[in-house]
């Protein structure tokens, strides 16, 4: 009973770092936007405002039980996949499910909670809603191939579905995967790119044509658990690329760090390029990432 | 014993010039007593048979000149099985066009039913009969008749098919008198099992000569490809119960007498690949030609042809699992296709071109006459449970058995043909709207209750084939063993 | 009498009687159907004894009847899902027309698989494979809509693999002289090589037109989506089972033995993944809900044909235990479609829309059934997909794996326009008459959601009897090597721990929930789905705002040029070639005597030219 109680109480802490680099990191990414363009920008506590005040609004109308639901599929979702990446190696107060963390696991729980909050967007009634969601699934298709193709390039390389199994290998050898499978690392950060849903790949939520596509009839409350469920997840999906990566991390620290470097290929990927047509994305990430994709099993199969 | 085999010849004829005088009596009775002649001869061949499966052939010596000089008639496990077969669907057909059009006048109904007894006592002759010259007798029987029955409506239509079918026949009489003028000029004798055991003595190449004229001659009447051009015509246009009786009795009569004389009498080698070849051409041709229809009646017809063709392959495997499965296929074939002939009429009753598009939505009207022409449907295409499949599981058998697997995919190709035109109509009937100016008729009395006993049959069968299983394996074995059937002949004195 | 005796006796009287009792009074008929289905089920699972076979003679032929581990596995499939639309189609049915008609076929149907599942020989094996087939083909043609080209394009596929199979029933019957299973087996290692090959060539057409395998699938779209749906979910849920049932022991006891094996093995996981991106892409192109299930069906059968071609312990697993999935799942959907159908008139995407609040229990049945089919944790499907990734990797089917992924990754997109286009959306007035469905037709859906969630977090309840199938199979034990309960493991002994995830995610759902929602729905009214943010207007009542046309517009886009090839054109070029040969042959009969009279001329002359060649 004990030991459920401390993963409980380590879950919740765990989650609370996630929330709050989660936030900060998405600050950053608004304050580096703005230098790149010239602008003074806002500052990188500027999510944190937000959220609270969006927390402390009240909701007056709802469209239906799916919609109350949808946000918090999509905060499962994060929580659940927060579980299961191991955040900290060799840290009691991070012990999650991880000691079966599974990759093909995490694949889809990934999904679950987009797929919940594309109901509870369905429900709200609102065009705009649907074809972002409609967008958001098919550029989902785009980027699962090279994301895919990359992780079981490593599967088959290490011979292991597990992600704690994939850490342990490199904590063994001394390198990282991103230099011992470097098309697999490529692939998989091409992949990120759609993951995250920047330019060129936002044409999801798209805010000047569909009206933020799948959030546009939350607010308040609603929003709020989107927002940090965003963020949680953003956190998630940098340590995942860590963990398979970069040998995972000891120390918060150093977890950061890595997590910056990564985050940053996004961001200033983003600062780069203009939004692409959904079918231009999805051809996009089934060109060159899945090219790099299938060398990464060809280097899996030959080494 | 309660009769002898020369009844099935002698009081057909005899009923056959005393029915005129009776409908001076009394008119009805010119339709009922063909209808008591057939039931007695069933009931006959049905007691004879029981005792041949019991002790063996029976060999009937005619005027008391005993074989191989006189004339003999052979009521064997098969030829026995061949007439309660014939005399059965003989009854069926007198039953069901028993008033099957209702303003026939004394003098059509005369020469219908006279016919119609005359056409089964002759292809029962073909059977029984143990002499060549004798069976171009029951030959000629049966055709007469036969032209008579299809010019039986006095149309223009009704006339020009008779017209074929009386110019192909006698273009068969004439090759079936060389040939047996052929066999007598070298071996001096018209007794089969006498010219079966001398055969070896013939000059081969006339031989040879004399078989193509006989399965030519035949071929004319068992329907066999190119010898066919007039069966689809008479069968669309003589009535529909009569359809009926060519493809169970006349083509049934005329096959026996191909696989008569291609397994007792003549000792050819390749007639077995022949027939298979044969069997196969008209299979594909026919069926093939029956997907393009556009009468109900044509269509069944060439499904007939393709059936015989089928039944022909069957004999041509030359075991006797293939002469097994040949026979179960003209049961099948003489049930169910009288079945279909039947049922078919009556969707198509009033309609003057029988059309395949007029039976549409039939079942509202007709719902027992739809159902059972589906069952036939069903049952004809080979699926189980019912009595086609069990056939169809023979030939295959067969088949496999003498290594003729591309003859199989063949055949089975050829079921999907046939699967999609018999399904074409069944949808039809069921599924389509009637076209308003149809006039549907609802069946007799009589013709329900024997296409019902039909019914019944197909799914006895299907569901039991042991009911037959038995008698096919002896008519087959008797078939097989040729020197068994001289004995038997020329031992009677 | 044996209890099997019974049963096909019930099955077959029930069929007719309830056929007839429609003359009656309707109620009989619906109690009629239902004891002659749910009889025999109690029957079978009370009373047939695993192992112990009947043997019986028709026709010359010995006729073997029993039942094995594996069989029952299926039989549970069969007759758990037969018996839940059983009841689902009493209420289906209810004023519709050619009730005999239809419960006549369903019983048959049922029966016919049931004793394809107990036949221990060739010969009831076919006959029970086309009483299948005809009577899934007149369910088929019920509504008499489209009933020449699609009924008779299932007829004819069914045809070419039955007969298929046939001229293999009956080339093993001229190689070990007998039509039991058993002896075929025996003999089948010893065979000559050529019969080797071919033998379970022609099986497989067989079983590969039933479980729509590419390219031999062609027929299925048309014939589940025309087939009324409480039929079709057994049609798609258990009647294409049995070609995977059949598949799996033409593998495991024929190729197997034989070196060339592997080829086999490959073709069909192959083949299997290719029909599941086929049906997935063309899935979500349709805008009717029973197309769309029907590709689904072609879809996720693809996945199963893989799991069983691949043949490792964990791929059979994998695959038997999405075969279950399958039933159960798609035997849900094609219910919560029919029930649509029944409630509104239409199951068109483009006209229905908003169902959530009228048809609520229809919806949850749909929603969980749809998490099962994506695959998402913690429902059932998860778990098969896991083992099949798992299987597919650790046997080095790379490839196939990412094809496998991208089959079930772009599955979401028609997962989401099925939940999308029925039930959520704007609510039109159109709309706002319709009822929940009655409880009788809610009820199955339900039951078979609940299996669907207890299996997600406790897959040992089918794993264990699939294990023992794969054990008679010839299978090693798995049981702790593979599986336990709740928790899965690959062969390389990485697992995954079903129950405390369920907990965790069931935990954290409820405190998202009471934080979110405890206040939230009752401190905000509902408004109606017209009163949204609509670039700053208020759109009126009338004004319709459906999002439902060209739903997938931009991923159809991205793969449109994979789609312009399809099978069924080339198919359908064929047909017609051979009716325009069928129609050039007809002509040989030209109605005119003389010809006919040179037709004979002809063959006498020819006959007596090659007389030396033929005789």
């Amino acid at each position: 009973m004990e030991e459920v109680l401390y993963n409980v109480l380590g879950a919740i802490a765990t989650f609370l770092v996630a929330f709050v680099v989660g936030m900060t990191y998405g600050g950053l990414n608004r304050k580096i936007t703005a230098r790149v363009q010239n602008r003074k920008g806002p500052p990188f506590y500027q999510n944190f405002i937000d959220t609270l005040k969006l927390a402390s609004k009240k909701s007056a109308i709802h469209h239906g039980v799916m919609q109350h639901f949808g946000p918090a599929f999509l905060m499962v979702t994060s929580v659940m996949s927060l579980l299961i990446v191991p955040v900290l190696t060799h840290n009691q107060w991070f012990p999650n499910l991880n000691f079966h963390g599974d990759l093909i696991f995490l694949l889809y729980i990934m999904v679950f909670g987009p797929l919940g909050m594309a109901l509870g967007a369905g429900q709200t009634g609102n065009p705009n809603s649907a074809i972002g969601i409609t967008r958001g699934l098919s550029q989902m298709v785009g980027y699962e191939i090279p994301w895919v193709l990359a992780l079981v390039a490593l599967m088959i390389q290490y011979h292991t579905t597990s992600i704690v199994g994939l850490m342990a290998v490199q904590a063994q050898s001394g390198t990282w995967l991103m230099f011992s499978s470097p098309f697999a690392f490529i692939a998989a950060v091409m992949a990120m790119l759609g993951m995250f849903s920047y330019s060129p790949f936002d044409v999801v939520i798209a805010p000047a044509e569909i009206a933020s596509g799948p959030a546009s009839e939350n607010g308040g409350k609603y929003l709020f658990t989107m927002m940090s469920s965003g963020s949680v997840f953003a956190f998630v999906k940098l340590t995942l690329y860590v963990d398979l990566f970069m040998g995972g991390a000891d120390n918060i620290v150093i977890l950061l760090v890595k997590t910056f470097a990564l985050y940053m290929i996004p961001v200033l990927y983003s600062l780069t390029t203009v939004r692409y047509r959904t079918e231009q994305s999805i051809r996009w990430f089934w060109g060159w990432p899945s090219f790099f994709g299938l060398l990464a099993i060809l280097q899996a199969v030959i080494f | 014993m309660v009769g002898t085999p020369v009844l099935f010849i002698a009081i057909p004829l005899m009923a056959a010039f005393l029915i005129p005088l009776l409908g001076m009596i009394w008119k009805e009775l010119v339709r009922i007593v063909p209808g008591l002649v057939l039931t007695y001869l069933l009931i006959l061949s049905i007691n004879l048979l029981d005792h041949v499966l019991a002790h063996g052939p029976i060999v009937e010596v005619i005027a008391g000149w005993g074989p191989p000089i006189g004339i003999n008639l052979v009521f064997s496990a098969l030829s026995g099985f061949l007439v309660v077969l014939m005399e059965f669907l003989g009854l069926l057909v007198w039953a069901y066009s028993y008033r099957f059009k209702r303003n026939v006048d004394y003098e059509p109904a005369l020469k219908y039913f006279l016919m119609l007894m005359m056409l089964i006592t002759g292809s029962v002759g073909i059977v029984l009969t143990g002499d060549i010259f004798n069976m171009f007798v029951f030959i000629e029987i049966t055709s007469i008749s036969a032209y008579g029955l299809t010019a039986f409506y006095k149309g223009r239509n009704s006339a020009e098919a008779s017209f074929k079918y009386v110019m192909m026949g006698s273009v068969a009489s004439t090759f079936l008198l060389l040939a047996i003028m052929i066999i007598y000029a070298q071996l001096g004798t018209l007794n089969m099992a006498d010219i079966a055991n001398k055969i070896h003595l013939m000059n081969p190449t006339l031989k040879i000569v004399s078989y193509i004229f006989f399965v030519t001659a035949l071929g004319i009447e068992a329907e066999i490809f190119p010898l066919n051009g007039w069966a689809p015509d008479a069968y669309a246009e003589a009535p529909g119960p009569v359809g009926a009786a060519f493809a169970g009795i006349v083509v049934k009569a005329a096959v026996y007498a191909i696989i008569r004389y291609t397994y007792t009498i003549f000792d050819l080698s390749g007639t077995f690949n022949f027939l298979i070849i044969i069997g196969m051409i008209t299979l594909i041709i026919a069926e093939t030609a029956a997907i393009r229809q556009e009468k109900l009646k044509r269509m069944l017809a060439y499904s007939s042809i393709g059936q015989m063709g089928l039944v022909m392959v069957a004999f041509g495997f030359g075991t006797e699992e293939g002469v097994f499965a040949a026979l179960f296929l003209m049961l099948n074939h003489a049930i169910i296709k009288s079945l279909l002939f039947f049922s078919g009429s009556y969707l198509t009753y009033n309609s003057t071109d029988k059309k395949i598009s007029e039976v549409n939505g039939m079942s509202k009207f007709l719902p027992i006459t739809s159902l059972l022409f589906a069952l036939g449907a069903f049952a004809i295409v080979g699926l189980p449970p019912f009595a086609g499949f069990w056939s169809k599981l023979a030939v295959m058998t067969a088949a496999a058995d003498s290594n003729m697997i591309l003859i199989m995919a063949l055949v089975l190709i050829v079921s999907v043909v046939e699967l999609v035109y018999y399904l074409r109509v069944v949808n039809r009937v069921y599924f389509y709207k009637k076209e308003a100016d149809v006039k549907p008729k609802r069946p007799t009395v009589n013709a329900l209750i024997v296409m019902i006993t039909l019914g019944a049959i197909i799914l006895l069968v299907g569901f039991y084939p042991d009911a037959v299983t038995g008698l096919l394996h002896k008519a087959s074995a008797g078939l097989m063993d040729k020197t068994q059937y001289i004995h038997n002949v020329l031992s009677v004195r | 009498m044996n209890t099997i005796y019974i049963i096909f006796l019930i099955f077959l009287g029930g069929a007719v009687f309830t056929y007839f009792a429609g003359k009656i009074h309707k109620v009989l008929q619906d109690i009629l159907f239902l004891v002659s289905i749910l009889v025999p089920a109690y029957l079978f699972f009370a009373n047939v004894e695993i192992g112990q076979n009947v043997n019986l003679t028709l026709g010359g032929i010995s006729l073997s009847w029993g039942i094995n581990y594996f069989s029952w596995l299926f039989s549970l499939i069969v007759l758990g899902l037969g018996s839940l639309a059983a009841i689902y189609a009493v209420g289906f049915m209810k004023g519709e027309k050619r009730r005999g008609y239809f419960y006549f076929n369903f019983i048959l149907s049922i029966m016919a698989m049931t004793g394809i599942l107990l036949s221990r020989d060739l010969v009831s094996f076919f006959v029970f494979w086309e009483i299948m087939t005809w009577s899934s083909y007149l369910i088929t043609i019920y509504n008499g809509n489209k009933v020449q080209s699609i009924g008779i394009k299932y007829f004819v596929f069914s045809a070419i693999g039955a007969y298929a199979m046939l001229m293999a029933i009956v080339m093993v019957h001229h190689i070990t002289g007998s039509f039991l299973i058993g002896d075929m087996i025996h003999a089948y290692p010893a065979m000559a090589l050529s019969m080797q090959i071919w033998i379970p060539i022609m099986f497989l057409m067989a079983f590969g037109v039933k479980a729509a395998m590419m390219p031999l699938h062609v027929w299925a779209p048309g014939a589940y989506s025309n087939a009324p749906m409480a039929y079709t979910s057994v049609f798609s849920g258990a009647l294409s089972k049995m070609g995977i049932y059949g598949m799996t022991l033409v593998l495991v006891t024929m190729v197997n033995h034989i070196p060339q094996g592997v080829w086999f093995r490959e073709v069909l996981a192959w083949l299997g993944g290719i029909t599941a991106v086929i049906g997935t892409l063309w899935a979500i192109q349709q805008d009717d809900a029973k197309k769309l299930l029907a590709y689904s069906s072609v879809a996720q059968l693809g996945y199963i044909i893989t799991g069983i071609a691949i043949g490792t312990e964990l791929a059979m697993l994998a695959g038997l235990f999405l075969a279950v999935m399958h039933a159960l799942f798609k035997g849900t959907l094609f219910m919560v479609v029919g029930a649509i159908e029944k409630q509104t008139g239409t199951s068109n995407f483009t006209e229905v829309t908003g169902l959530i609040r009228k048809m609520p229990w229809t919806f949850l049945s749909a929603l969980l059934a749809i998490i099962a089919l994506a695959g998402i944790p913690p429902l059932g499907g998860f778990v098969g997909k896991w083992m099949l990734y798992e299987s597919l990797i650790t046997s080095n089917h790379y490839l196939l794996v990412i094809v496998i992924f991208f089959a079930s990754t772009a599955a979401f997109l028609y997962c989401y326009k099925f939940l999308f286009g029925f039930f959520m959306g704007q609510e039109e007035k159109e709309w706002a008459h319709v009822k929940e469905a009655p409880a009788v037709m809610v009820l199955p859906m339900l039951i078979m959601a609940l299996f669907m969630l207890v299996l997600g977090t406790f897959p040992g309840i089918i794993l264990n009897p699939i294990n023992h199938g794969l054990q008679a199979l010839g299978y090693a034990d798995s049981y702790k090597h593979l599986w336990d309960t709740s928790i899965i493991l690959n062969s390389w002994g990485n697992k995954v721990v079903l129950q405390p995830i369920l907990y965790s995610i069931a935990g954290i759902f409820l405190f998202f929930i009471a934080f979110l929602t405890w206040k939230g729905y009752k401190n905000t009214r509902f408004i109606s789905t017209k009163d949204i943010s609509s670039s700053g207007e208020v759109p009126k009542e009338d004004e319709n705002l459906t999002f439902s046309v060209g739903f997938m517009q931009p991923f159809y886009r991205a793969v449109e040029p994979a789609m312009r090839r399809q099978i069924d054109k080339y198919y359908n070029a064929f047909a017609d070639g051979l009716e325009a040969t069928f129609e050039f042959l007809r002509r040989i009969y030209t109605g005119n005597g003389q010809t006919y009279a040179i037709y004979v001329i002809v063959f006498v002359v020819v006959m007596l030219l090659f007389k030396d060649f033929l005789f």
